[in-house]
């Protein structure tokens, strides 16, 4: 049992530092598929935060968004356009808004999270997940494309913007 | 601080908090309201003045604070403000005949590229979030430093960075995208067209070479080209120009449009 913990732990460890490099992991199962990436930033949280916030700015800093409708608010509804599928647009509610941590919007097929905790050294590790599915996942799965380059995308993106920004004189 | 020597500083600095003022409200009265109840409330606050930012930093902050309670009632402006204003010019011939007579007859009604420039930058800024255009001018145009903007808009300095850098590249994308100066494919040449109404004989394309912003506009660098226009603005003093009263003018009948465009589309 003791084996087990030691291993369990050092997997947790590695998955943790390893998830801080800005490249995405994908895990499927037969009614779900949740996509991750998270990515070191030395910036103020406060940077990030409002680079995620401002709806109308995202399509100057990110190239992964065409464009965000509405306000980036709790319980607000936007709408957001992605080069991933440039034909939709998705329609989604702020679920939850915690300044500075976690953000979460999404729809009944899913939720996109984005949390940033302070690392402590200076740099902050920003995690963006989406998690999509439900019982009816199965029959629409293969029409949906990977998120792993947009997601690997995004983070630099927003990796390269906060830390322009913090830099600047 | 003694009075006297308030009084003294107050003097030197009074010329810029109003510009800044005028620059971000668009309004004359504004400006010069706020920059009394600046004086007063200075005045009355004066015994809590430690010398812990300079005496242009704090005056700053009060105005700014007197600016925003104003300006947070207020709808933002569009970035197709000139065109806006532009078309309303054209069917108002009272306008233009008030224009002719200040060139006609002012000493402050001369007709300068640069002060349509400047003017124009003021107008397009107002498209900005209220932060970002504070910030863009406190900046570029007043030279505070990102330190003093904090204590002048009482926000951290991330949050200033954040300001400063999303109403820099906003600004620079907008005029990238519409002025004919920098941009051949511009849609507004209203400087070139004004310069040809008020003076004829000028030769506009000679006239506009003169300024460095357009000197530099084929090497095609925007933010070299953007700190160009902002020296521009650091060079003029719209109250006090060759140009002031045909530019204040001008400003002033933007102002009026905008606010009457703003309340017809409210939503």
């Amino acid at each position: 049992m003791k084996y087990l913990i030691t291993i369990l732990t050092i997997t947790m460890m590695t998955t943790a530092t390893m998830a801080q490099n800005g490249k995405a992991t994908t895990v499927k199962t037969t009614f779900h598929r949740e996509t991750s990436v998270s990515i070191e930033i030395k910036a103020d949280p406060a940077i990030v935060w409002a680079l995620l916030t401002n709806a109308s700015d995202y399509p100057r800093w990110n190239s992964t968004v065409t464009s965000i409708e509405g306000n980036i608010a709790l319980g607000e509804k936007i709408k957001l356009r992605t080069t991933l599928d440039a034909k939709r647009t998705f329609k989604l509610k702020v679920k939850e808004f915690e300044s500075e941590k976690k953000l979460v919007w999404g729809d009944r097929q899913g939720n996109r999270i984005y949390a940033i905790k302070k690392n402590g050294n200076g740099t902050i590790a920003c995690s963006m997940t989406e998690k999509i599915g439900g019982p009816m996942f199965p029959m629409y799965s293969k029409k949906i494309p990977s998120f792993d380059q947009s997601f690997e995308q995004f983070a630099s993106d927003l990796k390269k913007e906060s830390e322009t920004i913090m830099s600047s004189k | 601080m003694t009075v006297e020597l308030f009084n003294q500083e107050f003097k030197g600095i009074i010329g810029q908090l109003k510009s800044y003022i005028l620059r971000i409200t668009a309004s004359i009265a504004d400006a010069e309201d706020i920059v009394h109840d600046t004086y007063l409330k200075a005045l009355d606050k004066l015994h809590t003045f430690r010398g812990d930012s300079s005496l242009k930093t704090w005056l700053f902050s009060i105005a700014s604070n007197l600016a925003k309670d104003n300006l947070r009632a207020q709808k933002r402006w569009t970035e197709n403000v000139t065109d806006i204003t532009k078309e309303a010019a054209l069917n108002n011939k009272q306008f233009f005949q008030e224009a002719m007579n200040i060139r006609m007859t002012s000493p402050h009604g001369q007709y300068e590229a640069k002060d349509h420039i400047a003017l124009c930058f003021t107008c397009i800024s107002k498209s900005l979030p209220l932060e970002q255009q504070l910030c863009v001018f406190l900046k570029e145009v007043y030279e505070f430093k990102v330190s003093e903007i904090t204590t002048i808009l009482g926000t951290t300095e991330a949050m200033v960075k954040y300001y400063l850098h999303t109403g820099r590249s906003k600004m620079i994308h907008v005029f990238e995208g519409r002025c004919a100066l920098i941009n051949k494919e511009g849609v507004c040449h209203q400087c070139s067209e004004l310069n040809g109404i008020f003076n004829p004989k000028q030769n506009t394309q000679e006239e506009l070479m003169k300024t460095d912003l357009v000197k530099e506009a084929e090497k095609g660098n925007k933010e070299h080209l953007f700190d160009l226009r902002m020296q521009i603005l650091r060079e003029i003093d719209p109250f006090k120009s060759k140009a002031s009263e045909l530019q204040l003018h001008h400003l002033e009948h933007n102002r009026q449009v905008m606010e009457k465009y703003l309340e017809k589309n409210d939503d």
